[in-house]
C-alpha cells in the first residue's frame, strides 16, 4: 500500500520482524531474556497486553521482556497513558522519559510495534495485540525505556548548530526576508527525538562515524539559513565518506519521523550542495 | 568484581531484530542483494561467451546446464534480479538529483519498481521462449 504520511499505520503487515533469531548477533550483556507477567486487575473488561523491554542496571541481570495487562477502561487513549497507568498501578519501577505529552518535547520516543514513534502521539488502538514496546533501537540503555543519548547529541554538536558570522555585528538584528525564512520550513521543526537516527540501518552499522539523519537534517537547517556565513566550512566538515556518505537513501528516517519531516530530502540537499560547489 | 553494575557495560537495545520491515528498508537491502546476484550473473555470462568462443563441445556443455530445469530457474532469478536492480538504480538516480522524496512518492516509486521488474522479467521470458525460437 502507498504510505502518504509518516503517522499512517500499515493495514497489512507481511512481516512484523525480519526473519532473524531474536538475539541474532547480539553481545552477551544485551541478550534479552523472558521476564514476568503482570495480570490485569480483577474485573477489568477491556484488557490490552503490552510486552515491554526492561533493564535494571542495579540487578546485574540481562534485559528482559515483561508482559503487562492494562485495563483500557481505566486508562487514557495513548501508549504513554498506558505506560503511566502501569507505573502508577502495577510496577512503580517502570522507567521512561516523558514531559509534554503532546508531541512537542520528543522525550518519550521509543520503539512501538517495531517502529520508532512518540508514545504520547501513538494511539493504543493503533498497536497490535500484544503491543511491543522497546527503547529506541540501537542505543545503550540506562534503564528500561531510557536510552543513553550522549553519542547522538555529540554528533549533533559536531555540526555546530548555531549561526556563524564573519561580517561585523549589525546595529540591530540580522534580517531575513519571508522568502529566506521559508527555506527553513520542514527543518527547524525537528525536536531531536532521534526516532530517525535510531531507525536508520546505516547508523546501526556505522553509527560511530556516520552522523545519522537527525544530525544531518540539522546540518542542512544551518546550511539553508540565509544569515549563516560558514557554508564552506560546514560542507568541508561534512564531506567525508562516513559522516555524510554512509547515507544510502534507505529512507527509514522519512518513514518514521513523528513530526512528518524529511531527513532524507535534507541529506540529498547537502549532497547536491557539495557537488554544486565543485563546478 | 563480577556482577557489579559498575563493571557491567550498558546493554545495546535491539535494532534489526525488532525493527519492522518496511518498503523503504526491504527495497534497499533487495537492491544490494540483486546487485551482488547481477555481478555473479555477469561472470556466468562471460563463462557462456568464453565457452562459445572455445568450441562446439564447451558450448554444448554450458548450454545443457543452462537448459536444465535448475539452470532455467537460476536464469529466471538472475533476470528478475537484474531488472529489480536496474529499476531500483533509476529510482536512486532520481533521489540523487533531489526528486521524489515525498513519502507518497517514495512508496509509489517503490511499488512501481517491483511491478515494472516483474513485468519486464515475464516479458523477457515470453520473448525468449516463444518468439526467439
Amino acid at each position: 500500500m502507498i504510505i502518504r504520511s509518516s503517522d499512517q499505520i500499515p493495514r497489512v503487515t507481511l512481516m512484523k520482524r525480519f526473519p532473524l533469531p531474536t538475539n541474532f548477533g547480539v553481545s552477551s550483556e544485551s541478550r534479552i531474556k523472558l521476564g514476568k507477567k503482570w495480570s490485569a486487575p480483577a474485573g477489568a473488561k477491556r484488557v490490552k497486553t503490552f510486552e515491554i523491554y526492561r533493564y535494571d542496571p542495579d540487578s546485574g541481570r540481562n534485559p528482559y521482556i515483561d508482559t503487562f495487562e492494562v485495563d483500557l477502561d481505566d486508562c487514557g487513549p495513548m501508549v504513554l497513558d498506558a505506560l503511566i497507568w502501569i507505573k502508577n498501578r502495577v510496577d512503580a519501577t517502570l522507567t521512561f522519559r516523558r514531559s509534554c505529552r503532546e508531541g512537542v518535547c520528543g522525550s518519550c520516543a521509543m520503539n512501538i510495534d517495531g517502529t520508532n514513534w512518540l508514545a504520547c502521539t501513538r494511539f493504543i488502538s493503533d498497536t497490535g495485540m500484544p503491543a511491543s514496546i522497546y527503547p529506541l533501537a540501537n542505543m545503550r540503555i540506562v534503564k528500561d525505556l531510557v536510552p543513553d543519548l550522549t553519542h547522538v547529541f555529540a554528533q549533533y554538536e559536531m555540526i555546530e548548530p548555531w549561526l556563524h558570522f564573519k561580517t561585523p555585528e549589525p546595529e540591530k538584528e540580522r534580517r531575513q526576508s519571508a522568502e529566506e525564512r521559508s527555506q527553513l520550513d520542514g527543518y527547524y521543526e525537528c525536536i531531536l527525538c532521534f526516532c530517525c537516527t535510531s531507525g536508520c540501518p546505516s547508523h546501526w552499522w556505522n553509527g560511530d562515524r556516520f552522523l545519522g539523519p537527525a544530525a544531518l537534517l540539522q546540518a542542512w537547517r544551518w546550511l539553508a539559513d540565509s544569515r549563516d556565513e560558514a557554508t564552506g566550512e560546514r560542507l568541508d566538515n561534512l564531506e567525508d565518506p562516513f559522516r555524510l556518505y554512509r547515507c544510502h537513501t534507505i529512507l527509514n528516517c522519512t518513514r518514521t519521523c513523528p513530526k512528518g519531516l524529511n531527513p532524507g530530502r535534507a541529506i540529498a540537499e547537502i549532497k547536491k550542495k557539495v557537488i554544486e560547489r565543485r563546478s | 568484581m563480577s556482577g557489579s553494575n559498575i563493571e557491567r557495560s550498558r546493554p545495546q537495545s535491539p535494532n534489526i531484530q525488532i525493527y519492522r520491515p518496511q518498503l523503504t528498508s526491504v527495497l534497499s537491502i533487495a537492491n544490494r542483494i540483486t546487485g551482488v546476484v547481477s555481478s555473479i550473473a555477469a561472470i556466468g555470462l562471460v563463462a557462456w561467451l568464453v565457452a562459445a568462443a572455445t568450441g562446439p563441445n564447451a558450448y554444448a556443455a554450458v548450454q545443457s546446464v543452462l537448459a536444465s530445469t535448475f539452470g532455467q530457474i537460476v536464469l529466471f532469478g538472475a533476470t528478475f534480479a537484474f531488472f529489480l536492480h536496474f529499476c531500483g538504480g533509476i529510482r536512486h538516480v532520481a533521489w540523487d538529483a533531489g526528486y521524489g522524496f515525498e513519502l507518497r512518492a517514495i512508496y509509489a516509486s517503490g511499488w512501481a519498481v517491483v511491478a515494472v521488474s516483474v513485468v519486464l522479467t515475464v516479458a523477457t521470458w515470453i520473448v525468449a521462449l516463444f518468439m526467439a525460437g
